[in-house]
């Protein structure tokens, strides 16, 4: 064979192998081509993450991602009733809510009986078949949780509250290495299925560390076996197997053949009978058998996915907003159509302008600050940049959580640009005169410049101009974390729904670089927040609660901004879809498609 | 030969020093505590001390270089401190996807923007010339992220030809996924590439010894394979050798709008959660292989160009 424009010195044998190159080339392009995706089950569950996966391990499951995909695998002594709201504690992998000593500080957890972990070759007494969980692997889990040499970012769950974990701690930084075997007086496994936990000191929030996936429970020879490579494997009692974990890409979950006997949650709150959400009642869980989950870094992909009924659920990009919702914030006739579902709920979180507290210019002038807080509108803020999905925060304690009192106006929240000129007068700086720009922090993203220039604007009315220093992330925390500039923007989300955990961001042994990065300081607050942490939930701790939101609304550390509400879309075949501000819903969702 | 690629070799140690340098000043002295990003919003100045002296960033600066230095010249390049991954397994992992975008994508362009450089040089001044540089330009004058957004939307979701983002580790289900963001990097690299080669080929096309092998009755296809190809490698060599260690990174934008867990992704990642040592590890690994790239392009220029000498 030989190419007619080709002469000279190229020989018969290398045409062929040309061609033979060629063809073989074509044929791999071709069944690339035409290579289809694998048949997948039809209760799959196709789910997004907006973001990297960095690991498995629960004692780092520190971020949105991580946590969701920990609490597949993983389960600890309780969890959130899934349908409820408010948010109620109700028993995971222990037989039942725990036994309560009368001083509060000790509690006795029975566990489940017959629970298995996955099957797991680290498994090598029982062949790579899960062995039971007992007691022993909560004292296992709650140690490596406050290990100093693999610096958990749960540990300030624990930090200080259970007798002698901290010394235990201690004790492994001198020595340079933990010793598991070291008794910790307030962590006991009294027997194979009982846990005894004793506490220093009264802390009714502490129950709800126990449903964190941080606290999850881990089998030691896994983790033994796995080494380093741990947060790369899964090995928990959870509802579901990992099959695939690429960190950056996709994970692969398959239902645990073995899980323990639950079942569907029989009853909810108002409402939820008839959106068909008490339907699989008693049935077991999970409910679906595989779920897939793809990372979307960036939101396009993720968007046309959703609209090309390849993604299950998903939230509704900003730039797609008018796209997917009308005007008056219901889905768009196009979706509908589709049968797609708009869920809208509040969520647990809180967004705000911080004060540096220890800044000798706004950190000592009450005025300057209230001015501040009355000049920024909530209103075009929430349309700007919420696309209207937020209400205006009022206090730093959102719908939903004992103390939060929806009646309550702000009155350095109601928008008034005469009042606050004459708190500017009062505050020393009429129209701003003598009022040195101050430095406002803030990271180098698109909204967050968009953002930052709708401050300037909003303060400049009265006068105030701002400095904008621009970081990357590591920097601004690190700027913040050092009391480094005078204003800058952060949001809080709920790490357990308690108020407690938005009120302590303003408790002064908290203060940078600990999450009271205003630095407030005020012996009145403290005072009452120390009160409110031995006091049970009920009408004397949310009367404590108010008055505290009293003083940070006098003293103003923050301008508080809004508290978001989700809006996420739910394809027509997927059932049980009820969105939750905690991880671990997923093993309730289940998906039917028409045949 | 092995003299010049030792001297050569010797040479790039004080390259790679000052990248160590660089790179140490720039992410120790300049860019943010990493520390903050290990231990979330509820580090503690306990804690924070605590993860500062594990990895010792309470030493003095000095020290730190020093150790720095050590660890990078053993290769020793530790874990992540943002996802606390092997950084080796993170490349190990990073490396297939990224190559498997990246070398068909760049195959694909080398070949067709040769082709297509030796018929507009052959079709010179003409109206094809003429089409393709223009062609050229534009490819060269529209971002990535436009072709991007575009064959996402019309050629994967609205006419389905391809999948709209994810990526297969299985074979060859790999390819599939890939098909429509290497498109996209053929497009986008065909600009310059068919321009730059163009010039390269038009250049030999005017030189005397064309001339003489048409005046001997050469044809014009042996002319331009034989004649115009061969001593217009030179550049095209030059400029595709020093591309491909750059393969090895892969493309930060189509594996983040795509999904491809691939290095350019893991390298931006690091760089925004000022995550050193897995940026440490990324440039050593860039610089070495640009070196590599280098060394490679001299030893070939030797192959294609019988008057060049290594000395």
């Amino acid at each position: 064979m030989t190419l007619p424009w080709v002469t000279g010195s190229f020989s018969r044998m290398k045409h062929a192998r040309l061609w033979v190159g060629f063809i073989s080339l074509s044929l791999l392009f071709s069944a690339a081509c035409t290579s289809k995706p694998k048949e997948e089950l039809p209760n799959t569950l196709r789910l997004a993450q907006r973001g990297k996966v960095k690991g498995l391990d629960p004692i780092y499951a520190d971020d949105t991602y991580a946590g969701e995909e920990v609490s597949r695998a993983y389960e600890g002594l309780l969890q959130f009733h899934y349908l409820k709201r408010p948010y109620v504690l109700i028993p995971a992998l222990a037989e039942a809510m725990p036994e309560v000593s009368k001083d509060r500080l000790t509690f006795t957890f029975k566990i489940k009986k017959g629970v298995l972990f996955h099957d797991d070759a680290s498994f090598k007494d029982t062949g790579g078949k899960g062995r039971e969980l007992t007691a022993e692997d909560f004292v296992y889990s709650f140690k490596r949780l406050a290990d100093p040499k693999l610096i958990s970012t749960g540990w300030w769950l624990l930090d200080g509250k259970i007798a002698g974990l901290n010394e235990w701690r201690q004790d492994a930084q001198k020595k340079g290495v933990a010793d598991y075997a070291a008794p910790v007086s307030g962590l006991k496994a009294s027997d194979r299925y009982t846990l005894e936990i004793k506490l220093l000191s009264r802390a009714p929030s502490f129950l709800y560390s126990l449903a964190m996936p941080f606290t999850s429970v881990v089998a030691r020879e896994a983790v033994e076996s796995y080494g380093k490579d741990f947060l790369n494997h899964a090995v928990g009692t959870g509802p579901f197997r990992l099959m695939e974990f690429s960190s950056n890409s996709r994970l692969i979950w398959a239902k645990n053949p073995t899980y323990r006997q639950e079942t569907y949650p029989s009853e909810g709150e108002q409402g939820d009978k008839e959106a068909g959400l008490l339907a699989d009642a008693g049935q077991p869980l999970p409910r679906a058998d595989r779920i897939e989950v793809q990372v979307y870094v960036e939101d396009q992909p993720m968007w046309l996915t959703f609209l090309s009924g390849k993604l299950d659920l998903s939230a509704i990009p900003k730039d797609n907003f008018q796209q997917a919702i009308t005007p008056g914030k219901e889905l768009s006739r196009d979706l509908s159509e589709q049968g797609v579902r708009l869920v809208k709920s509040p969520m647990l979180d809180v967004t705000h302008y911080t004060f540096n507290m220890s800044d000798p210019v706004v950190g000592k002038n009450k005025y300057l600050r209230q001015a501040m807080s009355l000049v920024y509108d909530s209103g075009p803020l929430i349309e700007l940049f919420y696309n209207g999905r937020a209400l205006a925060a009022q206090g730093p304690i959102p719908p939903g959580l004992s103390g939060h009192d929806p009646k309550f106006r702000n009155p350095y929240r109601q928008f008034n640009i005469g009042k606050a000129k004459e708190l500017m007068v009062k505050a020393g700086y009429p129209g701003g005169q003598g009022l040195p720009p101050l430095t406002y922090i803030t990271t180098a993203g698109s909204t967050e410049r968009q953002m930052t220039e709708y401050a300037v604007r909003v303060f400049d009315t009265i006068g105030v101009k701002l400095q904008i220093e621009a970081f990357s992330w590591p920097e601004f925390q690190q700027a913040v974390r050092n009391r480094k500039g005078q204003i800058w923007s952060f949001a809080w989300n709920a790490d357990y729904p308690d108020a407690e955990n938005f009120l302590q961001l303003f408790y002064s042994k908290n203060a940078s670089p600990g999450p009271n990065d205003s630095n407030y300081s005020n012996p009145e607050y403290d005072r009452l927040y120390e009160k409110s942490l031995g006091l049970p939930d009920g009408a004397e701790r949310t009367a404590v609660y108010r008055q505290m939101v009293n003083l940070l609304v006098e003293d103003c550390p923050w301008i508080f901004g809004v508290h978001r509400i989700a809006f996420g879309l739910v394809q027509p075949w997927v059932k049980n879809y009820k969105r939750s501000d905690f991880h671990g819903a997923s093993k309730y969702y289940r998906v039917e498609r028409e045949k | 030969m092995f003299a010049y690629v030792v001297r050569k070799l010797l040479n790039t140690i004080p390259t790679l020093l000052g990248v160590w340098i660089v790179i140490f000043v720039l992410f120790n002295v300049i860019g943010g505590d990493p520390t903050y990003i290990m231990l979330g919003k509820h580090a503690t100045p306990e804690l924070i001390a605590d993860v500062r002296a594990e990895y010792g960033y309470d030493q003095p600066m000095l020290k730190q270089f020093f150790r720095y230095l050590g660890e990078t010249v053993t290769f020793n390049w530790g874990d992540s401190r943002a996802t606390r991954q092997p950084i080796a397994t993170m490349i190990h992992d990073g490396l297939g996807p990224s190559l498997t975008l990246t070398v068909p994508a760049f195959l694909v362009t080398t070949v067709f923007s040769v082709l297509m450089g030796l018929l507009v040089a052959y079709f010179r001044g003409r109206w094809i010339d003429r089409i393709v540089v223009i062609g050229c330009v534009i490819g060269m004058s529209v971002p990535m992220l436009a072709f991007i957004l575009f064959g996402q939307y019309f050629l994967a979701y609205k006419m389905g030809l391809f999948p709209i983002h994810g990526f297969d580790p299985a074979w060859p289900e790999r390819f599939h996924h890939i098909l429509l963001p290497a498109l996209i990097w053929v497009v986008v690299s065909l600009g310059y590439n068919v321009r730059f080669y163009r010039t390269a080929l038009v250049e030999e096309v005017g030189q005397d010894y064309i001339r003489t092998a048409r005046a001997k009755g050469l044809g014009e296809l042996p002319v331009f394979l034989k004649h115009v190809l061969k001593n217009g490698m030179v550049p095209i060599l030059t400029n595709i050798v020093i591309e491909i260690p750059m393969l090895v990174l892969g493309s930060f934008l189509l594996e983040s709008f795509f999904g491809i867990p691939g290095i350019g992704g893991i390298t931006i990642a690091a760089i925004n959660n000022s995550d050193f040592p897995v940026i440490r590890a990324m440039t050593t690994l860039v610089a070495m292989l640009f070196i590599a790239g280098n060394l490679a392009t001299d030893i070939l220029y030797t192959l294609v160009d019988p008057r060049v000498r290594l000395k």
